[in-house]
């Protein structure tokens, strides 16, 4: 297998870690199918297209396996946003894995609205295997939104 | 010989000794094979009678209700030290139980709230003489102190007491099943198609179908199978207050990942199908989810 991106590499982390305290580098997880969206994160750093370097890329099969435990999970260990990116409605590999991570997403949104944490840490996107840029945009966007809202109170000071 | 055993109650409704003493005539069995040396709810001891014990001098200490005041953290690590056999009994114990729904709040809201603006209070004051008060947040009870046995139940059931004693005392392990409500439920099951939640009381129950095929919020695929599935054999949906198999961390993502994944229904309508989600879906553990843990950082660090 190729490599992620040319963005996630181990010089990005140190160097956002050391940045922290001046200006905030947050770090974002990012949950991506294999079948679409990981191929495009490839598609994008093979075409050497420009993002921030701040998404950790972790690949499953389809987003329909993504549990809303790793979600939590990831935000109660100090990820400062979570990024789902799977395929097109109607395009999953597996007819409608995505769809059922969309239902669990609305589900989540309501669920981190009533308990008064910024649901805007969690993002769904759909980018296609040969949709790159929208990729690339979409982490931009995702690290802007991260940016403005801040580090994740939960790694503050622990 | 007979096993030493304490019964220590912190904040909860005490209904895990009702189900205990509910055993009635069965009590007999085990009652010969224990020594009581602590159980407010039915003996005259006192804490300092507790605190006098020796270390590590009682078999089986059995903790039910959860952590509200500072007294109930203090009796906690008592029965702790005392205890050879610590075992959280009940939801509020092992969980936090319904209680830890509260945590969606700080505790100075919650103090305003009930002692201030209630409807009925003449006297708006929060009382601080004479009592020992109040924690922050409402953990559940292993996340203070490690324990040795969980036996998770909203109460649990006076047979699933009697099991977990009756082993204990004979000095074999206890442990919990890892199957769910629906393994022990009667009722017919069908693929999963969902197009519509209904509330309980709305439409008519057919008693012969799984509860959750027919629309209503059942929770017992995702909470632990030790009830006997007592709530859906009387057509009352699940809810949840044996909280999750052992396996499961979180109780409320477990649900609504499998909500996603059966509800054949557009989004928006499926949010709007269920307007408290912690309500619904941690009906007795909010106090122990990633959500709430993430909210008393939060509090911690001062945001």
């Amino acid at each position: 297998m190729s490599t992620v991106s040319p963005k996630s590499t181990g010089e990005g982390k140190s160097k956002s870690k050391k940045k922290r305290k001046k200006d905030f580098e947050p770090r974002i997880v990012a949950f991506c199918c294999n079948w679409c969206s990981y191929a495009g994160a490839d598609l994008a750093g093979t075409s050497r297209m420009l993002m921030p370097p701040n998404v950790r890329i972790i690949r499953v099969n389809c987003t329909g396996r993504i549990d809303i435990s790793f979600i939590l999970d990831a935000l109660y260990q100090g990820a400062d946003g979570v990024l789902i990116s799977g395929c097109h409605p109607g395009d999953c590999h597996y007819t409608s894995g995505n769809l059922k991570l969309r239902s669990r997403f609305v589900l989540l949104k309501s669920l981190l609205e009533e308990a008064g944490f910024e649901p805007e840490r969690v993002h769904l996107q759909w980018a296609s295997a040969a949709e790159g840029d929208v990729f690339a945009e979409g982490v931009t966007k995702m690290v802007e939104r991260v940016k403005k809202l801040g580090p994740n109170p939960v790694s503050k000071g622990g | 010989m007979a096993k030493r055993i304490a019964l220590a109650q912190l904040s909860s409704c005490w209904g895990c000794d009702q189900a205990l003493v509910d055993l009635h005539l069965k009590l007999l069995d085990v009652l010969p094979e224990l020594d009581i040396v602590y159980w407010p709810a039915v003996v005259d001891f006192k804490m300092k009678d507790l605190e006098a014990l020796p270390k590590g001098s009682i078999h089986i200490g059995m903790v039910e209700g959860s952590c509200r005041t500072n007294e109930d953290v203090h009796l906690l690590k008592v029965m702790r030290e005392k205890s050879k056999i610590l075992v959280a009994w009940g939801s509020c114990s092992a969980y936090g139980g319904v209680q830890g729904l509260g945590n969606q709040w700080s505790l100075k809201e919650l103090l305003d709230r009930k002692f201030m603006e209630a409807d009925t209070i003449t006297d708006p004051r929060i009382p601080d003489k004479y009592l020992p008060g109040f924690t922050e947040v409402v953990q559940a009870n292993p996340d203070i102190v490690p324990f040795e046995v969980a036996l998770p139940g909203c109460p649990p059931t006076s047979d699933n007491t009697l099991e977990a004693l009756s082993a204990l005392i004979s000095g074999s392990p206890y442990d919990l099943p890892d199957k769910t409500v629906c393994d022990q439920c009667p009722k017919v099951r069908e693929d999963k198609h969902i197009t519509e939640f209904h509330r309980t009381h709305e439409g008519k129950i057919d008693p012969e179908k799984c509860l959750l095929d027919q629309g209503y919020l059942c929770l017992g695929f995702a909470t632990i199978g030790l009830c006997g599935a007592q709530c859906p054999t009387v057509n009352t949906p699940c809810k949840g207050c044996f909280g999750p198999p052992p396996s499961i961390k979180d109780h409320g993502a477990k649900i609504i990942s499998a909500l996603g994944a059966i509800a054949d229904m557009d989004p928006e309508e499926l949010k709007e199908a269920f307007p408290d989600p912690i309500g619904s879906f941690y009906f007795t553990d909010y106090g122990a989810s990633y959500l709430s843990k993430i909210k008393e950082k939060q509090r911690r660090s001062g945001k």
